[in-house]
């Protein structure tokens, strides 16, 4: 009983350290840094140590006592409750959709079996969309609560993006969930060992779709028409300051990590290594014993996960960089003429597929 | 009720497809961005340098500004360390924005070869515009436009230089002199 309870929380202490103290952080610098690259600048590297900038590092510590000392300012006729409550509703699913993602298998370690996932729900990848559904009306409030016209119109449009690209989101999952027979995460990942059985084998056009919607769904460029900045100051957080607009932006950059690490293990293997079985690898390291192999299996599944979702966040960050923004008609074009007709083709051919093959 | 622009963009097969147009576009980026994460490598063995940033670190380095470009005005020193300004006052009744400010005085033979020089010299740079009808007024060559443009101060008062602050080397003028010769067609009879 404390064993597992200890084991639960090692792997929530995990998926914190990871998330909101590695990645969070880390992809802001990443975010500045890589731009400024790509199109030819330096980009931040003033923030110094005693002389030293560590290719521009510290400006996370900058920026994080930037935030912590700013004036968190509300405005005249605010919702005082719901304008301190918005960027909570936003983060806090951001952060709940990482209790059902597997960054690992399983593994036999001591004599007890270890699940790598936080929680292994049944209808894990439902859970996902649920919860993940729910910060759309973080962005809602925090608009609506703001007394400011900018605000209101931003969260208008987070609303009708979110209406219109959720309903492809829930359309092209179908498709994975129809090929591997199971809304379990972990049931998923492990059921990718073989590399021609990889969802983006199987689902090329769903994993196209997946990755559009889902971009769509966190609202970065190209189609962050919610926040865009040259039509709406700065949309639904206009308003906000100091550590709340920290939290929307960290809330962001969660979601990007949520959005690679599914798309990682709905579609690219999750931590398999290509061509390499877990048996294989189990074999190689026999002679450490039951529990030493199972580790060092371990190791090596989270370490190829973790880099997968690392070049996931690069895909999305190149995309981020490379596309202009589209205008609001097209949006709605996209969503509802294009990728929805197309996630239901999708699941036509799967069916007709799937039936044909048993 | 929404109404369409008519524009005559008439888009291939190939790029109404979208997606290869996307990766297309995000090669040229990725492409950019390896070239200048990797450049140094071919740089270290000695080939030609890869990278192509422009930025530079400002205050350590600062570029080259053309001879056109219109810096803080300042005074040539000649070769015998003396002003070459005679204290006409000419350049103080073109200044359109009165930041000049000259105390003319009567040569007593030592402070310059001709009859008048300046006893005090003064520039305002929080009123000046930098529009260089000073340097096209002078009949001496003796006030120029130099390529310092880095002059902001805490206090306003400090932006009133005087004459030693603002004398600089004609050798440091040369260039700008040819091209004020040029520009402005002195000395050319």
């Amino acid at each position: 009983m404390i064993v597992d309870l200890a084991i639960t929380l090692a792997k929530v202490f995990f998926i914190l350290a990871v998330t909101v103290g590695f990645f969070a952080p880390v992809l802001t610098w990443v975010e500045r840094k890589q731009s400024a690259i790509m199109q030819d600048r330096i980009g931040a590297n003033r923030a110094d140590i005693m002389g030293f900038t560590a290719l521009g590092l510290f400006h996370i510590i900058a920026d994080a006592a930037k935030m912590f000392f700013k004036e968190d300012f509300i405005p005249d006729g605010a919702n005082k409750v719901l304008h301190t409550l918005a960027p909570v509703i936003a983060l806090v699913p951001a952060l709940l959709t990482f209790a059902v993602i597997p960054f690992g298998g399983q593994y036999n370690l001591f004599g007890k079996e270890v699940n790598l996932v936080i929680s292994d729900l049944d209808v894990g990848l439902l859970f996902v969309f649920a919860i993940a559904s729910l910060a759309t009306y973080g962005y809602v409030v925090a608009g609506w609560s703001s007394n400011n016209n900018w605000s209101l119109l931003g969260s208008m449009r987070t609303a009708s993006q979110m209406v219109s690209y959720e309903v492809t989101l829930g359309l092209t999952i179908i498709g994975v969930l129809m090929v591997y027979g199971s809304m379990q995460l972990t049931q998923i990942g492990a059921a990718q060992e073989n590399f021609w059985h990889w969802g983006f084998f199987l689902q090329p056009l769903g994993f196209f779709m997946f990755m559009t919607a889902s971009i769509a769904e966190n609202k970065r460029i190209p189609f962050d028409n919610p926040e865009a900045e040259s039509e709406l100051v700065a949309g639904y957080f206009t308003e906000y300051s100091g550590l709340k607009f920290g939290m929307f932006f960290m809330a962001e950059f969660i979601e990007i990590v949520t959005i690679a690490a599914i798309v990682t293990i709905l579609f690219f293997g999750a931590w398999h290594i290509p061509f390499v079985t877990t048996a294989t690898l189990l074999s190689i390291f026999d002679f450490l014993g039951t529990t030493g192999s199972n580790l060092v299996l371990m190791f090596i599944h989270v370490g190829v996960f973790f880099t997968k979702v690392l070049i996931f966040i690069f895909i999305q960050m190149t995309i981020r960089w490379s596309l202009p923004r589209f205008r609001y008609d097209q949006i709605m074009k996209l969503g509802w003429k294009i990728l929805l007709p197309l996630a239901l083709a999708n699941i036509v051919v799967t069916g007709v597929v799937i039936l044909a093959l048993s | 009720m929404a109404y369409y622009v008519k524009r005559n963009i008439k888009m291939t097969w190939w790029e109404r497809m979208y997606i290869l147009a996307i990766l297309h576009g995000m090669l040229v980026t990725l492409r950019h961005f390896f070239g200048n994460l990797f450049g140094f490598i071919p740089f270290l063995l000695g080939q030609k340098k890869h990278r192509e940033i422009f930025t530079l670190y400002y205050p350590e380095e600062t570029a080259k500004y053309p001879i056109a470009y219109r810096g803080r005005p300042v005074l040539a020193l000649n070769e015998d360390n003396l002003p070459n300004c005679v204290a006409c006052g000419l350049c103080e009744i073109a200044c359109p924005a009165y930041c000049i400010d000259i105390i003319p005085g009567e040569n007593s033979g030592k402070q310059n070869k001709v009859e008048r020089y300046p006893i005090a010299f003064t520039i305002d740079y929080a009123v000046c515009i930098f529009c260089g009808f000073c340097e096209e007024a002078c009949p001496e060559e003796a006030i120029y436009m130099s390529d310092n443009c880095d002059i902001s101060m805490l206090d306003r008062k400090k932006m009133k230089y005087n004459m030693e602050q603002l004398l600089v080397p004609v050798a440091e003028l040369k260039d700008r002199m040819d091209f004020c010769r040029d520009m402005y067609g002195k000395w050319n009879y």
